[in-house]
């Protein structure tokens, strides 16, 4: 194939992967001309990519309007993506135990590049619960995930991630303060403003050399509580399982290095 | 006037071969980028990963087509390099694709698109259903417009026995199970349908279980025939049950000739099911 024509095709390919982005990004599903003006692509190059994401189930019209929203393509990649974590499937039962014990929401975050990453969860039995998203995606102080799986990493970690988050400021006493004291504790807690002075926790589940892969985290009014030794020897259990079979656990992404994994998050994929 | 009109008529036709030629490359641009697009919905399955021969076996697509498209993935981390380097696999920037003010599909949304390929494949009534405890409940579906139909209204309850989708569920059960089913409606006739025989009905699970689909004769005033395929979830437990019928007379040769058609369809979406677990109380956070 010619360069030039190469070249037309990947930027052709690039168009449409920035309209899918908008697509996804939005909270609102959008027009043609919304979308152009946004990236500032004419609205003919907008148009043709939207005909092709349509055609191919990327997006969808938003009741038959001239409006798109994601189709049914990319939320069959991300939950292909999240199952290619063997540690998602392997969880489960323990996961469900932790639910049996405490009725609350409980998931799975794995450790991707700097990132956490909830892959799997199990809604809780009370009939108010967290709706937590599978696919939520935070930088790992940015969640209590996170933060669990930050505190149980080789020295520097806390420096590294600094560095590839380019945050000018050094990290500050608190997060020292909270990784010190869920390396004590063995689990971090977040408060809850909706159960004041209760708390909900996050345990890290380590391999064989005690590094934190992933976190367990329960979304409700679990601390202090007499159940926080039972839920850490579920965990304990998980973690023998990974000690048994370290090469069955290890991430699909841990031959990329961690500063290759950059993810542009808009703030409605935080998690909370 | 002349002079105008030729000086602008070669002008016109440079215009119009620019023109055309511009809307070929724009459409060539077009085919390439829904190439990778396809390449990319490829791996949208519980396969985790796939070398450039299978998917252009997979795709119909030469390989050197597979291979242009995995190129322009790879460059923007859609598509990640496996461990190996021979391979390939989902790549983390997909995790940019997704809309947490969005619902997810559900087990229905999934199932749509290939409830309307039977319909359209047979012409005659497709069901959707799932199992609730002795029963299994009809919860989408197409009706055929030809005379001679079941009638289901969504909600409708089925004892297991009593239909093909039933019967399904039953195989998809543990032996014990199935015979404390069997103690709990022995001798029951509902629907219908002709009493419980235990070992009709293990003899026809067998059947299931050996070629993977059901089939039911009802002989009603109309006999009617109806077929029932599995919807597998990602434990390999059963998600629910597409099943298609209609008047013996008329469906029987309907289904002889498009029984692999039917298998493939279901199986084709079984690969999109597969990537989630079933709905259950207490089940996973989504569907």
């Amino acid at each position: 194939m010619k360069p030039r024509k190469r070249a037309a095709i990947n930027s052709s390919a690039t168009h449409v992967f920035e309209v899918l982005r908008t697509v996804a990004d939005d909270t609102e599903p959008a027009g043609v001309s919304e979308i152009s003006r946004r990236l500032g692509l004419t609205g003919s190059s907008v148009f043709r990519a939207l005909t092709t994401l349509e055609a191919t189930g990327y997006v969808s019209r938003y009741r038959n309007m001239p409006q798109f929203e994601l189709g049914m393509m990319p939320y069959l990649l991300n939950r292909a993506l999240l199952n290619r974590f063997e540690l998602n499937a392997a969880a489960r039962p323990f996961l469900r135990e932790m639910v049996d014990e405490t009725g609350e929401t409980v998931s799975l975050s794995v450790r991707l590049g700097w990132y956490s990453l909830r892959v799997s969860g199990i809604f809780g039995s009370r009939d108010i619960y967290h709706r937590d998203r599978l696919g939520e995606l935070a930088p790992l102080h940015e969640s209590l995930a996170g933060r669990a799986i930050l505190a149980f990493l080789p020295d520097g970690a806390v420096a590294q991630l600094w560095r590839f988050v380019e945050n000018p400021a050094p990290p500050g006493d608190d997060l020292a303060a909270a990784m010190a004291a869920a390396r004590e504790a063995k689990f971090l807690t977040e408060a809850l403003p909706m159960s004041p002075g209760f708390a909900a926790i996050a345990m890290p589940v380590r391999d064989g050399e005690g590094a934190a892969i992933a976190a367990m985290t329960i979304n409700g009014p679990v601390y202090p509580s007499e159940k926080i030794p039972a839920l850490l020897a579920i965990r304990d259990r998980l973690e023998s399982l990974i000690r048994a079979a370290p090469k069955r656990f290890v991430s699909p992404f841990a031959h990329i290095p961690a500063d290759q994994i950059k993810l542009r998050i808009d703030k409605q994929t935080l998690a909370i | 006037m002349l002079i105008r009109m030729a000086s602008h008529r070669p002008s016109t036709r440079s215009g119009g071969v620019d023109s055309m030629k511009a809307a070929l490359e724009s459409r060539e641009q077009n085919k390439a980028t829904a190439r990778i697009l396809t390449v990319l919905s490829s791996f949208a399955s519980s396969i985790g990963e796939f070398g450039i021969s299978e998917l252009s076996q997979h795709l119909g697509m030469t390989k050197n087509m597979v291979f242009r498209a995995i190129k322009t993935l790879v460059e923007q981390d859609y598509i990640v390099r496996d461990p190996s380097g021979q391979r390939y696999q989902l790549g983390f920037r997909v995790l940019e694709l997704q809309n947490m003010f969005s619902p997810e599909p559900t087990f229905r949304t999934l199932c749509a698109p290939y409830i309307e390929q039977i319909f359209e494949l047979t012409g005659e009534t497709v069901s959707l259903m799932v199992q609730a405890m002795d029963f299994c409940v009809f919860i989408d579906g197409i009706e055929t417009r030809k005379p001679g139909v079941w009638r289901l209204p969504i909600g409708a309850l089925r004892t297991l026995h009593t239909v093909a989708s039933g019967h399904l569920i039953l195989s998809s059960l543990a032996d014990a199970a199935i015979d404390a089913y069997i103690a709990r409606h022995v001798g029951e006739s509902t629907d219908g349908a002709p009493p419980l025989d235990a070992d009709a009905l293990w003899a026809d699970i067998r059947l299931i279980r050996q070629r993977g689909y059901a089939t039911m004769l009802r002989h009603s005033a109309l006999p009617m025939l109806s077929a029932a395929f599995p919807i597998w979830d990602a434990e390999n437990h059963l998600h629910g049950v597409m099943s298609v019928g209609g008047p013996n007379e008329r469906f029987a040769p309907v289904f002889a000739a498009s029984l692999p058609r039917l298998i493939a369809i279901v199986e084709s979406l079984s690969q999109r099911t597969r990537l989630y677990s079933a709905n259950a109380p207490g089940a996973e956070l989504t569907l």
